[in-house]
């Protein structure tokens, strides 16, 4: 049972945190499992669900056989954000709507913080191209921080843009 | 008795509304369709409002994935794609955003009324001279279910609609 609980633990850890490996050629590889890709990327549904990577130079979504890869080289900018998402979602989220008593209104009431990411890179034919990730909360700087170690250029550096987003909190206490 | 008496403004009522259509639709035919076989679809510009790059980015995704399922066009380019200016059949689709209004999903899921997301967007089409085609405003909003990123594939639906009525 106490077995059970630790590899269970252990499981949730894995999803929480991006997970870290080190890759010899182009320095740190790093993953971020179940992160949704918006839009944006070529051959990919909307609201797709699935690992991103920043490994050997590329940006690399993988979601089971598909696997889309953005040489990091082409990225031209490298935006962050944070939002928050309903923590109940998709079919069963608009369907709650009609639950009696308001029920499904109190249920979005609650809600889960996300951090955004998005990119806007140039094809081989030199069109612009633009997609948008959903990670989990805290993920966004380190992806952006991987992905510039791995030759994307961004305009605002990301100790910058997380500056900018902690300044108000410091005005309000 | 009664029915008989209401009977006759109600068929004027009707026949009222029937004139009325057919002279919209007749208004609507004689605008001659505009022909070119391929577009190039600009990053929307914001000069006027501050608009957060992940709706910048949205908005032009959205706008090149709803143009190419009108199959109006056989070549969509994309923006900075240098074969577009090789292209002499081209529209060009300038999109310029001078409203928005990020409302909040949570208020509109809880209110139902309250935390509306609106954008709104100045289209032009212009051919490769500049010369204006198709000049309209279009707005999106995302008032009840959907996050708000989701006021772009409103936005996006409404062009392709207006590319579907004033092209060939």
């Amino acid at each position: 049972m106490q077995l059970a609980a630790t590899v269970l633990l252990m499981g949730v850890g894995s999803l929480a945190k991006p997970c870290l490996a080190q890759d010899a050629n182009t320095g740190n590889a790093i993953s971020f499992a179940n992160t949704k890709e918006v839009l944006g990327l070529d051959g990919l549904k909307h609201n797709v669900t699935g690992t991103l990577a920043a490994e050997n130079g590329s940006l690399v979504f993988t979601k089971g056989k598909k696997k889309v890869v953005v040489p990091a080289t082409s990225i031209t900018e490298v935006p962050t954000g944070k939002d928050t998402e309903r923590a109940i979602g998709g079919t069963v989220g608009v369907f709650s709507m009609f639950a009696p008593y308001g029920g499904g209104r109190f249920l979005s009431l609650f809600r889960t913080k996300i951090d955004t990411l998005a990119i806007e890179y140039v094809d081989t034919s030199g069109g612009i191209h633009g997609a948008i990730f959903i990670l989990r909360k805290g993920n966004a700087d380190a992806a952006k921080k991987a992905l510039l170690s791995q030759g994307a250029r961004t305009s605002v550096p990301a100790e910058l843009e997380a500056a900018a987003r902690t300044k108000p909190k410091e005005k309000q206490q | 008795m009664k029915c008989a008496h209401y009977r006759s403004p109600l068929l004027l009522l009707i026949l009222v509304f029937f004139f009325m259509g057919s002279v919209t639709s007749a208004q609507d035919n004689t605008n001659p369709k505009i022909h070119a076989s391929s577009i190039q679809i600009l990053m929307g510009q914001s000069d006027e409002v501050k608009l957060p790059i992940e709706f910048q980015l949205a908005l032009y995704e959205n706008l090149i994935e709803q143009i190419q399922k009108t199959n109006k066009f056989q070549h969509l380019y994309r923006d900075g794609d240098p074969a577009a200016s090789s292209n002499t059949d081209l529209v060009i689709l300038h999109s310029n955003v001078y409203g928005f209004k990020k409302g909040s999903e949570g208020k509109r899921q809880l209110t139902t009324v309250a935390g509306a997301t609106q954008i709104k967007v100045h289209c032009l089409l212009t051919d490769k001279a500049g010369k204006f085609e198709v000049a309209q405003d279009v707005t999106g909003n995302v008032r009840f279910v959907g996050g708000n990123l989701r006021v772009t594939f409103d936005f996006a639906k409404k062009v392709a609609k207006i590319i579907v009525t004033n092209f060939q």
